[in-house]
């Protein structure tokens, strides 16, 4: 009887000790932009990290966008109820460097006592989000490149067992796939991010004066006097052709859906989407990867990180700081990035993480193989000042703007000249205006 | 608004306005003062300075082509919107009310859609206006670019009003309904056995009572159109192609929600404020003076 | 109805199908992608039958988003926005149209306009507003140097805080305020005969009892009808809520909760796997509560209307 009451005593105690300490876990949130799938790979990100130590405890509610996501991390840090880290995508990464909302990467981790490597860091991804010393400011989280996307089972048709190296092969392809039947060669959207930002760094070609922004908030966008005018000449000539196909969501496919599909033949888009073809397509059709085409005789360079870094916000204590310093450390850990990668399309940023996914075999699967290719890709020169990245204020406009000028070129409204240069001017503006916002203030 | 019969308790009527009032100042016009105040500076999204800019936003904005574009896609977007919802809501409500078998089912159906969410009309839309994909691929094909929203602007304009005026003809339509159902059957069947046929007595006695109805749904349709045409845009058209769909309402949620240029959307609100106000305040003017109520 | 009309009966009802198709072919739409494999739907062009996976994606949907507690949330949040915008529409517009007082317009016009205030614009301050309600007039009493001089008198510094992030009435009272309700409601009462006021007058009614028992009775219509709509509004809000509610699990609603599964599209930066399917399963479960309300509304409504016809 006695001895009964004891242990239900001591279960009582133990429970009460065990509630008590789950109640002291420091709680801190991280704001994220991704949503569907990738949306609950992070959270289970954040749960393996809760899982993984007794002491702290994350939460990531996404914002339902990546726009969202630092809209609403402006809001509440502007209220002062700001989450401890917010997720931040490519573009935004100048608009944080000059708030002085940020704990910088290194001085947190400095702080708690975590000694970082951080040459171990791919260059190619921590200079997008490191001052012009390459000192980190942000640490790079789910990170991407671009890849080209080509059907196998297409090449075959055409006698072709490699993909292109070079866009004077691609059209040659292209046109061989078309009188072999193919409607749609290849699919192409107007997405940026691949044929003006990936372009220019592969091909040495500046984007901006100032080493694309890295040296000052007065920089000037120059891609009317670049290869890139060139490039958008023969990606129309070859539209007018139809050796390429426009593919949007709006006319019913996007061009992952159209590759994956087998209505397109080739494409080029983010390692990202490596997963989702190989989820969506036909379990018999044979696809592979390469790296993006060079324009004939152009030495290449490496090509531009795009996702997202997590920045951890200004004003929080302490106790909420080491928690995000362990989460941080926590993701950039070999296993985590196993996981991420694995879970996602995402590339590892670390080199042992890199290593580490090559050690566990990770790249011989089937449905993973290519994806080093992404890697290669970034690091696939030293990195140049034209090639370390783009730090333009009010990026997401410019990439708006030559959006825009692009859909006009192709759907031949403008010519090539007067919609590249007309975009220009309009992004210049949008520079202008940038830089009187944050009159005064020097980028570090 | 001017009647014979008042009451002359003015404290009470202060009373009875001050809930909403409050509310109004608290969520309403203390934010938008705070937004308003940008427009005349250069304000730093993360906070920590801003510059005083004067009308220098108001400058930008206007001599900017592409924002007079956009002033002038708003207006054929109310125009088109508001036309295709009311109109149809109307024939489609007159026509129910004829109360002919099987009326309660058309009735529903015509009424569900205002209960779906704009994500999953945006996307159903999306879907049925593909031209690649559903009943426009047949037509494609035999026309090639027959249509084809994704490079044809004025497609893709007619796309967001179709979407659009979705929900919103359900929307109408309810309101039509209910009217309509307020007329007492006793003034249709009495002007029936007169011997005037059934449109006649739509034109004749249905369509006046109608009037305050109708006035009421004209100004939140226009208003809401210049407002609320946000949602079905980003998930239609983003804008595109090139700038066609760009309304006002979507530039500025673009300017300062993505591109996060908050004074420069600032500028452009207190525009926006200002002509949907004046636009408003002409049909109070103008048209309200031609409704009767009973 | 009261005479033989053949031809057009027929014009009638061909008008009619063409609003039903208008109507549900998009719904139908919905529903086809909601039954389709992840293949199927991201294969153009998309079917325009059923395929066979409703249930797994439903399933899908249902514990992916937590849909329980979400659709929960949603209908405590719904049901006490519509319920305070009819109370609020309706004392507003009383005192509106059946007071005469300085200022009146001023008021009406102060309501309506925030027909043209969207939430796009001012978001970011209204934010700071719900993290603290009484900001306003704290700052106000500041400005005023009042703050100062309570603080001389009381020596006790006075900080006015009300959080609203993260509650249920964070979620509801911003969104109470109404002018299209107030705009309504005034368009009912100026239809309200003025001999019925009268009467009212002479039987020694005061206005608080002539608005209870005249004109509520009378604006049953009315109310079952901005019930509906607000109640579709309030449950349709996506912004404000993603932007109030970071306790996502608790807190959150069903739109927020079907936004979060569906991939938005951008560049593609972004990646993602576009599962249609399954966002449109949660499309199916989340829209169904807001369709029973308006099938069983309409109902009430017409019978209300009925009755207050005789």
């Amino acid at each position: 009887m006695n001895r009964f009451l004891l242990t239900g005593a001591t279960a009582l105690a133990l429970l009460c000790s065990g509630a008590a300490q789950a109640q002291q876990r420091i709680k801190i949130e991280l704001w994220q932009g991704l949503t569907g799938d990738l949306g609950s790979a992070v959270e289970e990100v954040c749960q393996r990290f809760n899982d993984s130590q007794k002491e702290f405890e994350i939460s990531c509610p996404t914002q339902g966008s990546y726009d969202s996501a630092v809209q609403n991390a402006i809001a509440a840090f502007r209220a002062k109820k700001q989450p401890t880290i917010v997720q931040v995508f490519d573009a935004g990464t100048l608009d944080l460097m000059l708030s002085e909302a940020f704990v910088p990467a290194r001085k947190l981790m400095e702080e708690n006592g975590y000694k970082i490597d951080w040459t171990n860091y791919f260059p190619g991804i921590a200079n997008y989000y490191a001052n012009s010393k390459g000192e980190l400011y942000s640490f790079p989280f789910n990170s991407s490149s671009a890849l080209f996307y080509w059907n196998k089972d297409a090449f075959a048709k055409i006698g072709k067992t490699e993909a292109p190296k070079t866009w004077q092969e691609v059209e040659a392809f292209a046109r061989a796939l078309k009188s072999a039947g193919y409607e749609c060669p290849m699919a192409i959207n107007y997405d940026t991010w691949t044929l003006l930002e990936q372009f220019s760094a592969i091909h040495g070609e500046p984007i901006a004066t100032k080493d694309n922004g890295y040296g000052g908030l007065d920089a000037e966008l120059v891609i009317n006097k670049t290869k890139f005018v060139d490039y958008i000449k023969f990606m129309k000539k070859g539209l007018d052709e139809g050796l390429f196909k426009i593919k949007l969501p709006e006319t019913g496919a996007n061009i992952v859906q159209a590759f994956a599909s087998g209505e397109c033949q080739m494409t080029m888009t983010s390692v990202a989407d490596h997963g989702t073809v190989g989820k969506t397509a036909k379990p018999e059709m044979k696809w592979s990867v390469a790296m993006l085409p060079v324009m004939e005789g152009t030495k290449r360079l490496n090509s531009l990180v795009g996702g997202a870094s997590l920045w951890v916000l200004n004003g929080k204590s302490k106790d909420e700081y080491r928690a995000a310093a362990a989460f941080l450390n926590f993701i950039a850990k070999p296993e985590s990035e196993l996981f991420w990668s694995t879970r996602t399309g995402y590339i590892p940023v670390t080199k042992t993480g890199f290593q580490h996914l090559k050690e566990q075999g990770f790249y011989d699967k089937p449905q993973y193989k290519g994806r080093e290719i992404a890697l290669e890709s970034l690091t696939a020169s030293e990195v140049t000042p034209v090639s370390r990245g783009i730090r333009l204020g009010g990026f997401i406009q410019i990439r708006k703007e030559m959006r825009d000028a692009l859909s006009d070129i192709f759907a031949g409204k403008v010519s090539v000249e007067d919609g590249i240069n007309a975009a220009v001017e309009r992004s210049n503006a949008v520079l202008r205006r940038f830089e009187k916002t944050y009159a005064g203030k020097q980028l570090l | 608004m001017d009647r014979r019969a008042v009451y002359k308790t003015a404290w009470i009527g202060g009373l009875l306005l001050a809930p909403q009032l409050l509310l109004v100042f608290t969520f309403f016009y203390w934010p938008t003062g705070a937004a308003l105040f940008w427009a005349f500076t250069l304000e730093r999204p993360w906070g920590g300075g801003n510059e005083f800019a004067g009308l220098d936003n108001f400058r930008m904005v206007f001599s900017d082509t592409a924002y007079w574009g956009a002033v002038w896609r708003s207006m054929v977007f109310a125009l088109g919107s508001t036309a295709l919802a009311m109109g149809l809501a109307l024939l489609f409500a007159l026509f129910c009310d004829r109360q002919l078998r099987g009326y309660k089912a058309y009735q529903t159906m015509l009424i569900w859609p205002y209960a779906v969410a704009a994500p999953a009309a945006g996307v159903a839309f999306r879907f049925l206006f593909a031209p690649e994909a559903g009943v426009f691929a047949a037509l494609n094909k035999i026309h090639p670019d027959f249509w084809n929203p994704s490079v044809n602007g004025f497609h893709a304009m007619i796309l967001i009003v179709v979407a659009y005026s979705w929900k919103y003809l359900a929307y109408n339509f309810i309101f039509f309904l209910a009217a309509l159902q307020s007329i007492p059957r006793a003034l249709i069947e009495a002007s029936a056995m007169d011997g005037s046929g059934p449109l006649r007595r739509m034109w004749d006695i249905q369509l006046p009572l109608l009037a305050p109805t109708m006035f009421f749904l004209l100004v939140i349709n226009i208003t809401d159109s210049f407002v609320d045409s946000f949602g079905i845009i980003d998930l239609t058209t983003h804008g595109g192609p090139s700038k066609a769909t760009t309304l006002m309402v979507y530039k500025i949620y673009f300017d300062g929600f993505k591109g996060l240029d908050y004074s420069g959307a600032a500028a452009q609100s207190i525009v926006l404020m200002l002509l949907v106000m004046a636009l408003t305040f002409v049909q109070f003017r103008f048209i309200e003076r031609r409704v009767h109520y009973r | 109805m009261i005479e033989r009309t053949p031809v057009l009966n027929f014009v009638t009802h061909a008008v009619l199908l063409v609003g039903l198709a208008i109507a549900f072919v998009p719904m139908w739409l919905v529903f086809v992608a909601a039954t389709l494999s992840l293949q199927e739907i991201n294969t153009p062009p998309i079917s325009l039958l059923p395929g066979s996976h409703l249930w797994e994606n439903l399933a899908e949907a249902w514990a992916r988003a937590d849909l329980g507690v979400k659709l929960t949330n949603s209908l405590i949040m719904s049901v006490a926005v519509a319920a305070g915008k009819i109370a609020l529409a309706s004392i507003t517009a009383f005192a509106l149209v059946f007071f005469r007082f300085p200022g009146r317009m001023a008021a009406f016009w102060l309501i309506f306009i925030t027909l043209m205030l969207p939430l796009e614009v001012r978001i970011v301050p209204t934010y700071a507003v719900a993290a603290n309600v009484f900001s306003p007039y704290q700052t106000i009493l500041d400005v005023t140097g009042f703050s100062w001089l309570w603080q001389q008198l009381t020596g006790t510094e006075l900080a006015l805080e009300w959080n609203l992030l993260n509650s249920y009435t964070g979620l509801i009272l911003p969104l109470v305020a109404t002018a299209t309700g107030t705009f309504l409601y005034r368009q009912f009462f100026l239809t309200v005969p003025e001999e019925l006021m009268e009467a009212a007058k002479m039987d020694g009614a005061g206005p608080l009892r002539f608005f209870r028992e005249i004109l509520m009775p009378l604006s049953i219509t009315n109310m079952a009808a901005l019930f509906t709509i607000m109640f579709i509004y309030a449950w349709n809000q996506y912004l404000w809520p993603l932007l109030i509610t970071t306790d996502r699990t608790h807190r959150g609603t069903a739109v927020m909760a079907l936004r979060q599964l569906i991939p938005m599209s951008g560049d593609s930066t972004g990646g993602g796997v576009p599962d249609w399917n399954v966002a449109m399963a949660g499309c199916l479960i989340v829209v169904a509560p807001a369709l029973l309300v308006v099938a069983l509304m309409q109902r009430f409504f017409v019978r209300g209307l009925i009755a207050s016809d005789k």
